[in-house]
């Protein structure tokens, strides 16, 4: 069952006197469950067509359905309602709030949903035991390891249990060892909590841990080098 | 809003040198504001008081320093038989300056049993029995004793005025607090002054009904042909004119009040768009994971806030506490304004410290709000 159905979905943004068009009329379905990998070279658009299933950035035309919703239809109040409710954001760079330790970075998106006090004690309790991070909670970001403060991302992003989780180069500036265990934890997230995660990498380790392997190439997607359903004809 | 305010005390307190050189700078702001406030608040009270408008002042017409009004005592015989006068007062004035001064000393030499009457004064140390039998004896208002550190039984002299402290008292009238009441035959008599039969005023009580304007014109029309001429006013119209000066300067240093809460605004404002800048990618972190921009716009505006109503209210709590300690104030040919400490200040303060918190945060505010998500986080 389709969970993501990006449809003709195109961008572009000015740059000077030059217009960008990283996405002109991409087509891509993720089904609920998988774990998806995009893999392309640099300005291929692979992290802005992340930003677009994410909700955090808008599409120039095109749809983008998310468990039935049309996020590009969603004022950007709505839509931030929405991001919190759906959707879990690893970062590259962690972005951890500094001032704030562990157990109260991965509390911040539950501040959002309507929950009682108890319940996200709850809930993040098992964020942080599902990354192992349990003894790490009143830990700020600076006292904490790369790895550590990945891990605490990662329970941030799946603490409102999402409905999709993206992840742009996770596992960018970890060294070999916390890439290892990183996405030893990100397969366990897809595999024993069951969510849909489409993560962005430049790394082929990275993305073989990944259900389906996509390649975006000049807005074509790719898999396991075949071309997917045909890039949409752009109307505007 | 109230469970983010463990992140909004943390933000503020990760840059703490310049929250707190901006809750200081707000406070210092702040003092000075309640500070114009408690002057203001002073000669308000002298000018419209109850007892402004419902009790006449006969001065000599023409003359407006304490030193120069003299007026025969007998006076109050004849102005006491006059239609709608309760009661008359003879006072000496004698003061140590009659120029605007912070230091200024003023004695009001009154009829024992009068003081009594018409004062509603409450001793704190002293007796009224002492001052009654101690010729020299004088009554000192506790903002006096307090910021010339006077007790009872001490002797203390003051130009050519030199007595006994009989009592320390304290009064509704926070203005009598600044002043020294001594035997009315001692300051006419006492070296230096030898005006036996003269006084500086007479302080005339009205019966209930009586137009003030009516009886003062009849006190003035009494005496305008006597040795004497008059000018008879209220109190309040009194005080007024004799403080006309001053009235205009402490009018114009409200502005300095205005002055004050401007700057806490540009303060409050400029440290809390510094933290925005600095915070740009955090604010794009905080929409990604949902935050709405209203809720990240409140954020901001409720950072600026808490720094305005912290430094205002430690401000405001300074200014009040100094205020009501010193005891300070400032006279001007014998009439005294009192610097008081009132709750209507501290709420004008607070109230100040709000609405500038609220407005230094909109522009930092609507800034964080309509951060790019994207671009802040790549070039954030």
């Amino acid at each position: 069952m389709a969970l993501v159905e990006v449809i003709a979905v195109s961008k572009e943004y000015q740059s000077g006197e030059e217009i960008i068009r990283p996405l002109d009329g991409v087509n891509l379905t993720i089904g609920e469950g998988e774990f998806v990998s995009l893999m392309g070279a640099s300005g291929s658009g692979k992290s802005t067509l992340l930003n677009l299933v994410a909700g955090i950035d808008q599409v120039t035309s095109g749809r983008i359905e998310i468990a039935g919703t049309d996020i590009t239809q969603l004022s950007r109040g709505k839509l931030a309602d929405w991001r919190a409710a759906h959707v879990g954001y690893i970062f590259q760079t962690h972005n951890l709030i500094p001032v704030l330790t562990a157990y109260e970075n991965v509390e911040l998106p539950l501040m959002l949903l309507p929950m009682s006090a108890a319940e996200r004690r709850n809930r993040v309790g098992i964020a942080l035991a599902a990354v192992d991070l349990t003894n790490r909670a009143d830990h700020y970001p600076r006292q904490m390891s790369g790895g550590q403060e990945q891990r605490v991302g990662i329970a941030r992003a799946i603490v409102a249990n999402p409905t999709i989780v993206v992840a742009d180069e996770p596992t960018g500036s970890l060294d070999d060892n916390t890439t290892e265990q990183i996405l030893t934890l990100l397969q366990r997230v897809n595999r024993e909590l069951g969510m849909t995660l489409l993560m962005v990498t430049h790394d082929t380790d990275a993305a073989s841990r990944a259900t389906r392997q996509l390649r975006l190439e000049r807005s074509e997607l790719y898999e396991n080098g075949t071309r997917l359903a045909p890039r949409a004809l752009r109307t505007a | 809003m109230f469970g983010l305010l463990p992140y909004i005390v943390k933000s503020l307190w990760r840059h703490r040198t310049r929250s707190l050189l901006t809750i200081s700078g707000a406070g210092v702001a702040l003092l000075v504001f309640c500070f114009v406030g408690a002057v203001q608040h002073g000669l308000l009270a002298l000018t419209e008081s109850q007892e402004a408008g419902s009790t006449l002042i006969v001065f000599q017409e023409n003359r407006f320093c304490p030193q120069s009004s003299k007026l025969p005592e007998d006076y109050s015989r004849t102005i006491a038989k006059l239609p709608g006068v309760a009661a008359v007062v003879p006072i000496k004035v004698f003061t140590n300056n009659c120029r605007a001064s912070l230091d200024s000393i003023v004695f009001q030499g009154v009829r024992p049993e009068q003081l009594k009457q018409f004062r509603k004064l409450t001793l704190q140390s002293g007796g009224w029995d002492g001052f009654t039998r101690q010729g020299d004896g004088a009554l000192v208002g506790q903002a006096v004793a307090g910021r010339r550190k006077l007790k009872v039984g001490e002797k203390f002299t003051i130009g050519d005025v030199s007595v006994q402290v009989a009592g320390v008292f304290a009064s509704s009238d926070a203005a009598e607090e600044a002043l020294i009441f001594t035997h009315l035959d001692f300051l006419q008599r006492t070296r230096g002054q030898n005006e036996a039969g003269l006084v500086t005023q007479l302080e005339v009580h009205l019966a209930d009904g009586a137009n003030p304007d009516t009886v003062a014109q009849a006190i003035d029309t009494e005496f305008h042909a006597g040795p004497v001429a008059t000018t008879t006013r209220t109190k309040g119209m009194f005080q007024a004119d004799t403080l006309s000066d001053l009235a205009e300067l402490i009018g114009f240093i409200h502005w300095l009040g205005y002055a004050c809460v401007a700057l806490v605004l540009s303060l409050v404002a400029t440290t809390t768009v510094m933290s925005v800048q600095d915070r740009i990618k955090e604010h794009a972190v905080l929409q990604t994971l949902g935050f709405r921009p209203l809720r990240v716009f409140r954020l901001v505006v409720t950072e600026s806030t808490v720094l305005s109503i912290v430094g205002g209210g430690l401000g405001v709590a300074a200014g009040l506490l100094f205020v009501g300690w010193s005891g300070m104030s400032i006279a001007a040919e014998g009439v005294t304004i009192a610097f008081r400490p009132s709750w209507s200040i501290a709420v004008q303060g607070l109230i100040a410290s709000l609405a500038v918190g609220l407005l230094a945060g909109i522009v930092p505010g609507w800034q964080a709000a309509q951060t790019q998500i994207v671009s802040a986080l790549r070039h954030g």
